[in-house]
Order: C-alpha cells, then sequence, then structure tokens
C-alpha cells in the first residue's frame, strides 16, 4: 500500500488541487493557497522518489529547499497584495489588468 | 527504533506473558496490539495527569498570588482549599453555552480546540523520565517548537472569529506576540543542541549529570545567558504575565477570549497553564539536568548492586526518582513564572515587540555564535571540566 | 499495519483538506483547511521516515505561512465579497460556476499531461517488499548541508534575507502627503 506509485497519485491530487485553485478563484490570496498545494506535491514527490527509488537523502535536501523558497515567496507574495490593497482598495485579480489593452 | 515507553515496559516479565497469552488467544502477533493499548493507556494516563496539574496550577496560582499579597487565597473547598479547581470546573461546565449571532461558527468553535491540540500534542514527547516518556523522537524538541506553534493558530481564531473589535485587536496582539518570540526561544534551543549534538531529548538530557555542575547551565556563559532568553521567550510565547498585554483584564476586558463563556473559555485556560508546564519542562529538560539524580541513582544499577533486587523492579524505582527529579524542577520553575506575574508590571505592546526583536533576538544570535565558537575551541567541554583539568594539570607540573 | 494505518489518515488528510480549499467559499476556512492539508503531508512525510522533513513542514507551514496568510487577510479587508472601488463586481472574488467549468477544464487536461507521465509508474505492481527500519536523518542531512550542498544553503539564506527586506519595505507604511 505505501510505494512509489500511491505517493505519486496523492501528489498529483494535490497538483489538480492547486492548479483548480489557481484557475476558479479571483481572489489574491486564494491563488496564494493554490501555490503552497502546488508547492507541497513537488516536495512530496521529490521525497517519494528519493525514498523508494534511489534511497539516499539528495530528495529530502531538496524538499527542504522547497519548503524555504516557499515560505519566502509566500511572504513576499503577500507583500505585495498588501501594497496593491493599500493602492486599489481591492484584492480581485481583475483589478490587477491596468497593463492589459 | 526509538526508545519508547513500549521498549521500557517489554523488559519485564509480564509484558511477555501477556504477549505470549493473547498471542496464543488471538491467533496472530499480538506485540504490535499490546504495544498499542499500552500508549493508548499511558496517553490517557498522561492527559489527566497534566490536566489535573493546569487544575492544580489556577489553584496555585490563587495560593501565591494570595501569599504574595498577604492574604489567605482560597480556604474553604476541601482541606487547604485544594479542591477549588474542581469547583471552578464544575462552575464553567454549568455556565451556559453563548455563541455570538454575527460570529462565524466553525472558527468559533475551531479556536480553542486548536489551543488545546497543540499543547496536548506536545505532551508526547515531554520527558518525564527516561523510561516513562511516551516516546523519544529523533526530532522531539523540533517537533515540540513547532506544535506549540499552533497555539498562536488558535489564539488569532479566538480573536476574529468573535467579531468584536477587543478580541480582534487582542487576537492580532496575542498572535504576533507568539509568532514573535519564537524566535529567540528556537535560536536558543538551536544554541543547545550544539552542546547535545543531537535533537531528541534523551540525547540533550543523556549529555547532562545529575548534579549542578553538570548541567547545561553552568556549562559555559553563553549556555547561562541562554537560560535566561530562553525562559523570557517562553513566558512571552505563553501569554503569560508580564507579557499578557492579549488577555490584560484591566485593557481589553479580557482580550481574545472575551466572547468566550463557559468550557470554551475554560478550554483556552487550561491550555494556557499546561503550556506554562510545558515550556517549564522544555527548559528543565535543556539546562536544568533533566530529569537525571544525582549520584547516578535513576538507572537502578546501584540498586541491583547494593541490595541486591530485581533488575526490573530495581529500574523501576530509579524511574520513580527520576520522575520525583523533573517533576520538582519543573514545580520550582512554575513556582517562579507565578511569582516573576504577581511582582512585575505589565508591559505595553511596543516595549514588547521592542524587547524581542531589538534585544532578545540579537542576544540570541550573538550566543549562538558564541557557543559555536566554544564548542570549536574548547572541544564542546564544560568550563569545570576546564578549570580541573587545568589545576590537575597545573599541580602536575609542581 | 501502524505505517499503513497512519498512511491513509495522512492521505485522507491531505486529499480531503485540498478538496476543501477548492470548494469552500469563505477564505478564512480555506486557509484552515489548507493548514489541515499541509499536517497531513507532514504525516505523509513521517510515514517514510522522513522525519526532520516532517518536522520541518510542521514549523514552517503550520506556524509561519498559515498565520502569515490570516495576518494577511485581515490586514487587506477580510472575508467580506468586496465591491470593487467602481462599485460593481464583475465576477465573484472566490469564484463562481464560471470560472470553475474554466478550472475544471483547465485541471482535466493538466492531468492527462501528468497522467501520461507517470502512468508507468502506477501501472507497475508494487514490490511487496518490506519497508527497512527507517533510521534517524538528522545527522545525515546535516553533514549534507555543509558538504555537499553548502552553495545551495549559503544561497537560500542570501535569499530569505532579500525576501524579509523586500516584504518589510514593499509593505511597510507610507506618509501620506496632503497637497
Amino acid at each position: 500500500m505505501i510505494s512509489l506509485g500511491s505517493y505519486l497519485a496523492i501528489s498529483f491530487a494535490l497538483f489538480v488541487c492547486g492548479i483548480l485553485v489557481m484557475i476558479a478563484r479571483k481572489n489574491i490570496i486564494a491563488m496564494l493557497l493554490g501555490i503552497e498545494l502546488i508547492l507541497n506535491a513537488s516536495a512530496l514527490n521529490f521525497a517519494a522518489y528519493t525514498k523508494f527509488v534511489n534511497n539516499n537523502l539528495d530528495g529530502h535536501i531538496l524538499s527542504l529547499f522547497i519548503i524555504v523558497i516557499a515560505a519566502a515567496e509566500a511572504s513576499v507574495g503577500l507583500g505585495i497584495v498588501i501594497r496593491f490593497f493599500q493602492l486599489r482598495e481591492s484584492i480581485h485579480i481583475d483589478d490587477a489588468a491596468t497593463l492589459q489593452n | 527504533m526509538n526508545s519508547t515507553v513500549v521498549t521500557y515496559l517489554s523488559q519485564s516479565k509480564e509484558f511477555t506473558n501477556t504477549v505470549a497469552w493473547l498471542s496464543k488467544a488471538l491467533g496472530f502477533d499480538a506485540t504490535s496490539m499490546v504495544a498499542f493499548i499500552i500508549f493508548a493507556i499511558g496517553a490517557l494516563i498522561v492527559v489527566g495527569a497534566l490536566a489535573t496539574i493546569g487544575g492544580l496550577g489556577t489553584y496555585a496560582e490563587r495560593k501565591i498570588s494570595a501569599d504574595l499579597q498577604m492574604r489567605q487565597g482560597p480556604n474553604r473547598v476541601g482541606p487547604y482549599g485544594i479542591l477549588q479547581f474542581l469547583a471552578d470546573g464544575v462552575k464553567m461546565i454549568l455556565k451556559e453555552d453563548i455563541i455570538p449571532a454575527q460570529a462565524d461558527k466553525f472558527t468559533f468553535i475551531l479556536a480553542p480546540f486548536l489551543c488545546m491540540i497543540g499543547v496536548f500534542a506536545t505532551l508526547a514527547v515531554v520527558p518525564f523520565s527516561s523510561g516513562l516518556m511516551l516516546t523519544d523522537i529523533n526530532v522531539g524538541v523540533f517537533y515540540l517548537v513547532g506544535m506549540a506553534s499552533l497555539v498562536g493558530v488558535g489564539v488569532f481564531l479566538g480573536g476574529y472569529s468573535s467579531n468584536s473589535k477587543w478580541s480582534m485587536l487582542g487576537g492580532m496582539r496575542g498572535a504576533s506576540q507568539i509568532i514573535s518570540y519564537e524566535i529567540p526561544a528556537t535560536i536558543t534551543i538551536v544554541s543547545m543542541v550544539l552542546i547535545a549534538g543531537g535533537l531528541s531529548f534523551k540525547t540533550l538530557i543523556n549529555g547532562q549529570g545529575g548534579l549542578p555542575h553538570e548541567w547545561y547551565i553552568l556549562h559555559n556563559p553563553f549556555a547561562f545567558i541562554g537560560f535566561f532568553v530562553y525562559f523570557i521567550a517562553a513566558l512571552a510565547e505563553t501569554n503569560r504575565a508580564p507579557f499578557d498585554l492579549p488577555e490584560a483584564e484591566s485593557e481589553l476586558v479580557s482580550g481574545y477570549h472575551t466572547e468566550y463563556s463557559g468550557m470554551r473559555f475554560g478550554l483556552f485556560a487550561l491550555a494556557e497553564y499546561i503550556e506554562v508546564f510545558v515550556v517549564c519542562g522544555v527548559a528543565v529538560a535543556l539546562f536544568l539536568g533533566g530529569y537525571k539524580v544525582p549520584f547516578d541513582l535513576g538507572s537502578g544499577h546501584i540498586f541491583t548492586e547494593k541490595l541486591g533486587l530485581d533488575s526490573m523492579l530495581a529500574q523501576n524505582i530509579g524511574q520513580l526518582l527520576e520522575l520525583g527529579a523533573f517533576f520538582t524542577k519543573t514545580l520550582a520553575l512554575y513556582y517562579v513564572v507565578i511569582w516573576v506575574r504577581w511582582t512585575l508590571p505589565r508591559l505595553r505592546v511596543d516595549q514588547l515587540m521592542t524587547l524581542c526583536w531589538k534585544y532578545l533576538t540579537p542576544i540570541a544570535l550573538f550566543n549562538l555564535l558564541g557557543m559555536a565558537v566554544w564548542m570549536y575551541a574548547f572541544d564542546g567541554r564544560s568550563i569545570f571540566s576546564l578549570i580541573f583539568n587545568s589545576a590537575v594539570s597545573a599541580a602536575g607540573h609542581h | 499495519m501502524f505505517t499503513n494505518t497512519l498512511f491513509l489518515l495522512s492521505a485522507a488528510l491531505t486529499i480531503g483538506g485540498a478538496l476543501a480549499v477548492v470548494y469552500s467559499h469563505n477564505l478564512m476556512h480555506a486557509c484552515l483547511y489548507l493548514l489541515a492539508s499541509l499536517f497531513g503531508v507532514a504525516g505523509l512525510y513521517a510515514v517514510i521516515g522522513a522525519d526532520f522533513l516532517a518536522a520541518t513542514q510542521l514549523v514552517v507551514y503550520a506556524g509561519g505561512v498559515v498565520i502569515l496568510m490570516l495576518f494577511a487577510i485581515m490586514l487587506t479587508g477580510g472575508t467580506g465579497n468586496r465591491i470593487n472601488r467602481y462599485g460593481l463586481e464583475k465576477i465573484a472574488s472566490m469564484g463562481n460556476k464560471k470560472t470553475y467549468f474554466f478550472a475544471g477544464f483547465a485541471g482535466i487536461i493538466t492531468s492527462l499531461i501528468i497522467l501520461k507521465i507517470i502512468a508507468s509508474v502506477l501501472r507497475a505492481q508494487p514490490a511487496n517488499k518490506v519497508l527497512e527500519a527507517n533510521e534517524t536523518t538528522v545527522n545525515k542531512l546535516g553533514v549534507l548541508l555543509a558538504t555537499d550542498h553548502i552553495l545551495a544553503f549559503e544561497i537560500s539564506s542570501v535569499l530569505l534575507l532579500g525576501a524579509l527586506i523586500g516584504a518589510a519595505v514593499i509593505s511597510r507604511p507610507r506618509k501620506e502627503r496632503h497637497d
């Protein structure tokens, strides 16, 4: 039951859920939640491969760095969202379309 | 494998007999089932004991504060008022459970449970004694820090979901206080992990001895400073005075748990008292020698050699001594925490943040650096061993 | 038997949390379901013996990123469905049927692509080998980070410093200039 296939299936489900969240939602913070799901799916993938195929620790190092980068990106992204809110009074993604057309 | 309660108890004859009997009765190998049952019973015992300690903590606080203020404190319910916490519990259960109409019901109900889950999940790794610790995972301290940060989420949700100005302010202040003070606390824990060489509690405690000169607090001056930094940061993390602005009774009408009544408020308060106990336990394990009994009485070898007792019985006596040592030290620190609350005035919110970011964090970072330099320069020996060795070699030269 | 139980529970928590993030209507609730999903992922790490990774996941995500998201939700107006400053709301900010339709379409295409890539692994019979006992990874990870991957380690610390300064500068309060 615990095998590479099951872990890949779980990370695949997480990834698809992340894509669904990112496209269906129009709230910027909700889209950031989707980004976290996608990053977690990839980190889980790395850890599963390194356990079942390679049996060393390289995948764990990669997953650690993914967690670090996700935290940094979440903080900067939320800083941008807060600044955007201070300027535009809304966090709807369609209000960030000034460069369009 | 990690050493857990089960590996300790599996040395006894009763365990092997029970497993053999159950295997015969059920037909399959019953080792894992017996292990599961022992874990369940152990978890229930630990939860029950610590909930009682949390309740007695409220009683102890009222008695000690009364002593500091030259009055009597509760002395009616039971001998010396010791059943006061049961009376408080009954009162809270009988109160009406009010949920504000505009409140977000899901998060309102979830917030106290998040606090409780965060605190009770840390009980799995608190080192009560070497054999009776529920489990000794290899990342023990790290896991404890991670679970304790769930309390911050619970505080924030409690403040937000009540849909009232006081609660929102209290919740945001409380959550920002908790996440700010996690930093000096974690950096200090990391600097102690440098001395011990591992993240598990057993590694941390086995590096210390029973007598005070073998504790990590007297290992080098950086560890000494580290103890005070950790103590202050952990006090602030549990929202305990003088850092209790989120629940300041005189300013915010009780802050983030204003709208909670009855048992929901009781869950918040119980979580706070148990968290203080856990934090004191971690401080004891990191700095004050944990459960180590002086003269190595805790391992039970002396009883087997001198008194000729059965090995398992000697080990059980050793475990009881270790439990006693741990609880004595932790309750002494608990007394200091209560003492500090009723002595010092409350800090303002900006003073709180200044203390954390401008004082404690740089001191903790400097500590970490100093500890690393000490470990490299002196090969990890404590200041006492250096003094004794230099005294011995100086005596040898003459 | 226990690893199997833990694996099933963690997988259920992960996928249940992720589905709840997709379909919930309240932004605050979506954050909490994300917290549950991240707990599930930490459990999945623990099942394959990545104990340090599981603890890091707990500390960084549960104690850091989720609280950060909650604070940002509070500072940007909460969960009320805001009408933008023109007074109109063209598309509901948490998504309506049209956005979910397009999202489902995109999801199907993505899943077909990914399934084509990982089909061989999913089809392979599990080898049913007994998982060897997990040993601690803390020491080995520490050695690896300090020897083989030291460059990535240093660069990530510079990245974190940049993120810290950048986030603080971007969202600091500015003095309003009244002319």
